[in-house]
């Protein structure tokens, strides 16, 4: 089983602790991502993974073996990093087999192995170019190639496809993924871009302040977040995430605004939190636009319509509070400007405590 | 209609800056950037009153130059003097007379002398600042680094005249620590400094010591612009520290050693003077006495002046060429040139 284990990892520089104590499994075969803001130990957990960075505490198993003390090289792993880390001085051939040449493989197998990733990415034709006459996916390319090339037991993605446009990360996304299930090899792959962690992964790591917030797949996190953090972190645009208080709306707890209520799901944590203040997070793309409001809907004003084409986003205003809506223009971006209130289906209202922005209404639909 | 309106409506509109000619286009460079410009005119007056202005006073190479009718009214001779430096007389081309002739022996040898220390500082003296910058790369202990690095850039600020003095003596006969050394092991005492034969060494030892280290800057420099994830990419590879070096740092770091190398060839015959000139004598001309010290001998204290200029002229013809075609190869086969 070549699986990963991170068991209360701990990263400290003398005083300062930036990684507290992490605990993770990462699953033979399986496409874990790593993903949180700048600055929140993602890297360097990976780094840690890689033997780039010495664990301060905890214990770190790959297939098995613990790997505190062992060498990177001895560690069976491939890194992918943020700038390809290609040698300038080296054509594409001889940067994919510069890990084998190290290992004093024979001839007949490096060159074997250089055809056969040239044949998997699609850089049999470029073989004697330098990377600097190469474009920013063919660089990605070389330095997947260059990691594939060993079949290490488990890949390293370190924000790979950060320095790509728009079009080309799409593209690469793309071929990472057919590359994951090629191959069937454990992969970890650091991201600031949530989009690349909903699309990529088998299961997301949310990272924030050197902790992990929430583990899951990519729509247990989208549906039901643990917390007002991740609530934040996934989704384009995110969570919209406003104070409002709990009643009893007779039926159930409903949540006031200061434009109106909106009934809430009727859980227990939420009926036994009537009267407390509480952070409402209904995603844009959740929220139904209403032109008149009455009972069960909430006012507010339009400042500002987005068109997307077969998409708009309104920006409204709640007292002071921005509140984004995603809806569909159906052709008439017109008849948008007289939407001037909202509301949303109970399950898929998020509640979050005030104070510890932790999630008050559980799992409310099945991911 | 009047002559002024005539005028305007005949001038040619220019509608793009595609249409301005170059000299155009600079001057609204100059007018717009005026401050850049203002920063640049230190050093250009620099150079034209320090080293183009002096070369007017070149044509006294092609000159039988006396201080008493000046620059100008000397006569001209043509290449006499060049004829009389190398021996080669350019009148006996296509006749039965020989057209070398013996040339100025001093010259030949102090040419002679230039080319041998200049060669053997090249070979011996340009790999220690490479090696030097790779050893301080490979220590890991930062305050060790710092003291050593301080320890071989120290000499670099010491004046010429005061490390000969050092050098003179270190090797003293009677004083000097290697002497001490080699009486206390049985052997006799040498004269170093009146020798022909120890000449070179030392001069190109003192001159290795007193430059290394400050040279090894350039590389140090070089090897802190290598990308740090080229050697976590190494380092997951499997690499040692020795691979990395090889494959990585050094290959990294060629076309800056191929920038020094091209400009130390342009400066090869610039052997430094002043070390020379306190340290030789004439027990030791035979192996000591460059071109530059020939040129001071001949001008300043013969007052052959013209002679001198030509000399000078013609090492700093040898220097273009050798720059020029250093040049011309890195730039062929490896891609890196300095223009």
């Amino acid at each position: 089983m070549s699986g990963v284990k991170l068991d209360s990892i701990v990263k400290a520089y003398g005083a300062l602790q930036v990684v507290h104590g992490i605990d993770l499994n990462v699953n033979e075969k399986e496409f874990v991502v790593l993903v949180g803001p700048s600055g929140c130990g993602k890297s360097t957990t990976l780094r840690m993974i890689a033997g780039l960075e010495e664990i301060s505490d905890g214990q770190l198993t790959i297939d098995g073996r613990v790997m505190n003390r062992v060498a990177p090289k001895d560690r069976d792993v491939a890194m992918v990093f943020q700038n390809y880390a290609l040698y300038p001085h080296l054509n594409v051939a001889d940067n994919i087999a510069f890990g084998l040449r190290i290992r004093k493989e024979s001839a007949k197998t490096i060159d074997a192995s250089i055809e056969e990733v040239g044949n998997i990415l699609g850089l049999t034709e470029y073989m004697d170019r330098r990377p600097a006459d190469l474009s920013g996916g063919q660089r990605q390319r070389v330095a997947m190639g260059r990691a594939i090339v060993r079949r290490p037991k488990v890949f390293l993605f370190d924000e790979p496809l950060s320095n790509l446009d728009a079009k080309l990360r799409t593209q690469m996304r793309a071929e990472i993924k057919r590359l994951h299930k090629r191959l069937g090899a454990t992969s970890i792959y650091v991201t600031h871009d949530q989009v690349e962690a909903m699309t990529l992964a088998d299961r997301i790591v949310v990272m924030n302040d050197g902790r992990i917030e929430q583990i899951g797949t990519p729509m247990e996190l989208f549906l039901n977040p643990a917390n007002a953090f991740v609530a934040g972190f996934l989704g384009a645009p995110p969570m919209n995430q406003i104070t409002a208080t709990i009643a009893d709306g007779g039926n159930g707890p409903v949540a006031e605004f200061p434009g109106g209520s909106l009934a809430l799901a009727p859980l227990p944590d939420l009926q036994n939190a009537v009267g407390k203040s509480v952070i409402v997070g209904i995603r844009p793309e959740y929220a139904q636009t209403v032109t008149e409001p009455g009972p069960g809907s909430v006012s507010c004003d339009l400042d500002l319509v987005e068109t997307l084409g077969s998409e708009a986003l309104l920006h409204m205003s709640l007292g002071n509070k921005p509140f984004v809506i995603r809806t569909e223009t159906l052709g008439n971006i017109a008849r948008l400007n007289s939407v001037n209130g909202f509301t949303a289906d109970p399950e898929l209202i998020k509640v979050f405590d005030a104070d510890t922005g932790l999630a008050l209404s559980g799992q409310t639909r099945a991911a | 209609m009047t002559a002024v309106d005539n005028k305007t409506s005949s001038a040619p509109v220019k509608y793009s800056a595609q249409q301005r000619t170059r000299a155009e286009r600079i001057k609204d460079h100059m007018r717009n950037e005026w401050r850049i410009y203002a920063m640049l005119l230190p050093t250009v007056v620099w150079l034209v009153v320090f080293l183009y202005k002096p070369m007017y006073g070149l044509q006294i190479a092609f000159k039988d130059y006396s201080i008493f009718r000046g620059v100008a009214a000397s006569p001209w001779i043509g290449l006499e003097h060049f004829e009389n430096l190398i021996g080669f007389d350019w009148s006996a081309l296509g006749t039965a007379d020989p057209f070398w002739t013996n040339g100025n022996q001093q010259f030949l040898r102090a040419l002679r002398n230039t080319i041998y220390i200049s060669m053997y500082s090249l070979l011996i003296g340009f790999p220690v600042p490479i090696l030097l910058a790779l050893m301080f790369n490979e220590v890991l202990n930062q305050s060790f680094k710092r003291t050593a690095q301080t320890i071989v850039y120290l000499p670099h600020f010491i004046s010429s005249v005061i490390i000969a003095g050092i050098v003179i003596t270190t090797f003293s006969p009677s004083v000097g620590i290697v002497n001490t050394i080699l009486t206390w092991l049985g052997f006799e005492p040498i004269y170093f400094l009146t020798r022909p034969e120890w000449f070179r060494p030392i001069f190109i030892g003192t001159t290795i010591w007193q430059e290394a280290g400050f040279q090894s800057i350039v590389y140090l420099a070089a090897i802190a612009g290598v990308s740090p994830t080229l050697y976590e990419s190494a380092v997951v590879d499997g690499a040692s520290r020795w691979q990395m070096m090889w494959k990585i740092t050094i290959p990294s770091i060629l076309p800056t050693i191929i920038i020094m190398l091209i400009i130390r060839i342009g400066n090869m015959l610039e052997v430094s003077f002043e070390m020379i000139i306190v340290l030789y004598q004439p027990a030791t001309y035979e192996t000591a006495d460059v071109v530059n010290t020939f040129i001071y001998r001949q001008g300043l204290q013969s007052g052959q002046y013209d002679f001198a200029a030509a000399a000078g002229l013609f090492n700093a013809i040898v220097a273009f060429v050798l720059v020029m075609s250093a040049n011309a190869i890195s730039k062929r086969y490896s891609r890196t040139s300095l223009w």
